[in-house]
């Protein structure tokens, strides 16, 4: 690494600013070689030099999803399975009586992880449905979508580390859903059949995808401003059935962002939904 | 909230010992499982018992088939924490018994996500 | 008899294992850069496997590195005095572990033996040592086929 390359003290307080406030994740002084090294990845698949240019473009010109990269690039090292388990607590308990009430017997469950990471999400949303439906396979559809190309062919890879699935994912289920392949565990092939990944830009206007019965869009709305929020918020109701159900992350709300949402208590958290007429 | 961490590994007891600390735990070492059983036998019935597989003595297997044996331990959460990795041998630890399985080498974060799971972190400790 | 070593297993798997012992358990930000010659004089450790595929899955670190190596496993301040038991133990639990992540990768079913300290019998021909560098130290990861004579597997001390 050379000296015109290398992260300067200003660049690496802002990286542990963003961090601190996007994760509540202190990195401590001396952890700049750990910067240079998750984010070195981050910048080189955009073309740049190395991470003190990824860093000087971000503070030039504020870019929601390149924070988030950066933010994910520092801090998820592994993704837990029921991470804040309630809202999948919740489809199981709540929202899927409530569906199979409302719908035709057979007729489709269109559930979207809608930043699915390395498809943790998505796959624990496959497990409950399968554990629970005795047609799921052919009856849910999930749609996994990510920014990041690489984390959109982990999902459909469906392959997990040793280290990932001992990350909240319950023994049972692992023996259950999972096969050894090498020092990897893969997801049942009846799993990965329900469940489609592609890339796809929140911030953007969205492809016509749907309608949704179920959105789980988690830790996502915190990178963006207030009006990025709103706009993101009614760009995924389009998507969503009238009585679909929206699960967010325990620090986000639609309160005070998009009105266009009624708050309701599911399991022990809450979900959101459509407000009628809007 | 008790728990009882069973390694033959003195490094191991600490690690996993000093984890559980973390999360409020009161903690006891056992080397194997004849001596763990020999904790529970004085009266001493954790909430929670963390297990290595391949041990001296008694073996974790062995250990978990005990416990679920006797009645009087039913409140034990028995989660395996070893190095045996194969699917087939988490179904025998399932089938003999055991409630969770953590594959070593594991991190802090891996041992409060099953805690969470189990419903076994106490109250107001984050995950 | 299985297949010899070498075409169980390749390099890149044995350092895939190692790398996720060493982040687990050593440090999040351990690298272990693969790749590297012999340890000169070493410390080991070891553990058994018996299956289709039986032999020896051998840690050994550089003298230099196993003090090190075992303040970091146990978080040990550096005030805190390092007993040289702790080093051994140390050494033994991370054979263990990465003995057992390789035995699932070997075709089964085997069994694991119990980690022992020492020094490790002779590598016949099935072997495949992996080397690899921690904070400058070198180390390898032996994988051995059992030689003719019957490894014998004392059981290991207990230490309460």
């Amino acid at each position: 690494m050379t000296a015109a390359t290398a992260l300067s003290p200003t660049g690496f307080d802002w990286v542990c600013q963003l961090v601190r406030r996007e994760s509540a994740i202190v990195l401590a002084p001396g952890k700049e070689y750990l910067v240079e090294a998750r984010l070195l990845p981050v910048a080189r698949s955009l073309g740049l030099s190395g991470v003190a240019e990824l860093v000087d473009r971000v503070r030039a010109r504020p870019d929601a999803a390149l924070s988030r990269r950066i933010v994910e690039a520092l801090t998820t090292n592994e993704t837990s399975w029921f991470r804040d388990g309630d809202p999948f607590t919740a489809l199981t308990s709540t929202v899927l009586p409530a569906l199979q009430a409302a719908r035709r017997p057979g007729e489709a469950l269109r559930i979207w992880s809608a930043a699915c990471s390395s498809g943790q999400e998505a796959y624990t949303v496959a497990m409950l449905l399968a554990d629970a439906l005795p047609n799921a396979s052919g009856r849910v559809q999930i749609t996994a979508t990510d920014l990041s190309r690489d984390m959109v062919a982990r999902t459909r890879a469906g392959r997990f580390s040793q280290l990932e699935v001992n990350r909240g994912l319950p023994a049972s289920m692992l023996v259950r859903h999972f096969c050894r392949v090498g020092t990897e565990w893969e997801v049942a092939p009846q799993l990965r059949a329900m469940v489609t990944a592609s890339e796809l830009n929140l911030a953007a206007p969205l492809p016509r995808l749907g309608p949704f019965d179920v959105v789980y869009l988690r830790n996502v709305l915190i990178y963006f401003d207030p009006a990025t929020k709103r706009d993101v918020l009614q760009r995924v109701r389009r998507l969503m059935r009238p009585d679909g159900w929206l699960f967010l992350g325990a620090a986000e709300t639609t309160l005070g962002v998009d009105d266009t949402w009624e708050r309701v208590a599911c399991g022990r958290g809450s979900a959101y939904r459509p407000t009628r007429g809007a | 909230m008790r728990a009882l961490v069973i390694d033959d590994s003195r490094a191991m007891r600490r690690i996993v010992g000093s984890i559980l600390e973390g999360f409020g735990y009161e903690t006891r070492p056992a080397g194997h499982g004849r001596e763990a059983l020999d904790v529970l036998e004085e009266g001493w019935v954790p909430d929670l018992a963390c297990i290595d597989w391949n041990m001296p003595v008694m073996d974790g297997l062995q250990f978990v088939s005990a416990v679920r044996a006797n009645p009087a331990w039913r409140q034990v959460t028995l989660m395996m924490v070893t190095t045996e990795s194969e699917h087939g041998q988490i179904v025998r630890a399932l089938a003999a018994g055991a409630h969770e399985y953590v594959i070593k080498p594991f991190t802090a974060d891996a041992i409060g996500d099953k805690l969470a799971l189990l419903g076994l972190l106490p109250h107001g400790v984050p995950a | 008899m299985s297949a010899p070593i070498a075409t169980l297993l390749d390099d890149e798997t044995v350092n895939a294992v190692a790398a996720e012992v060493w982040s687990a358990l050593v440090g999040e930000d351990e690298v272990l850069v693969p790749g590297d010659g012999p340890v000169a004089d070493g410390r080991s450790a070891w553990v058994g496997v018996e299956g289709p595929w039986s032999g020896l899955v051998v840690l050994t670190c550089s003298a230099s590195a196993t003090d090190d190596l075992t303040r970091a496993v146990l978080q040990l301040a550096p005030a805190e005095e390092l007993a040289d038991e702790d080093v051994d133990d140390v050494l033994r639990e991370l054979a263990n572990i990465l003995g057992g992540n390789v035995k699932s990768l070997l075709p089964g079913p085997s069994t694991l033996g119990l980690p022992q300290t020492g020094t490790p019998p002779q590598p016949g021909t099935d072997v495949r040592p992996v080397g690899a560098t921690w904070r400058g130290h070198p180390l390898t990861i032996t994988v051995q086929g059992a030689t003719e004579a019957p490894v014998h597997h004392p059981t290991t001390e207990v230490t309460p």
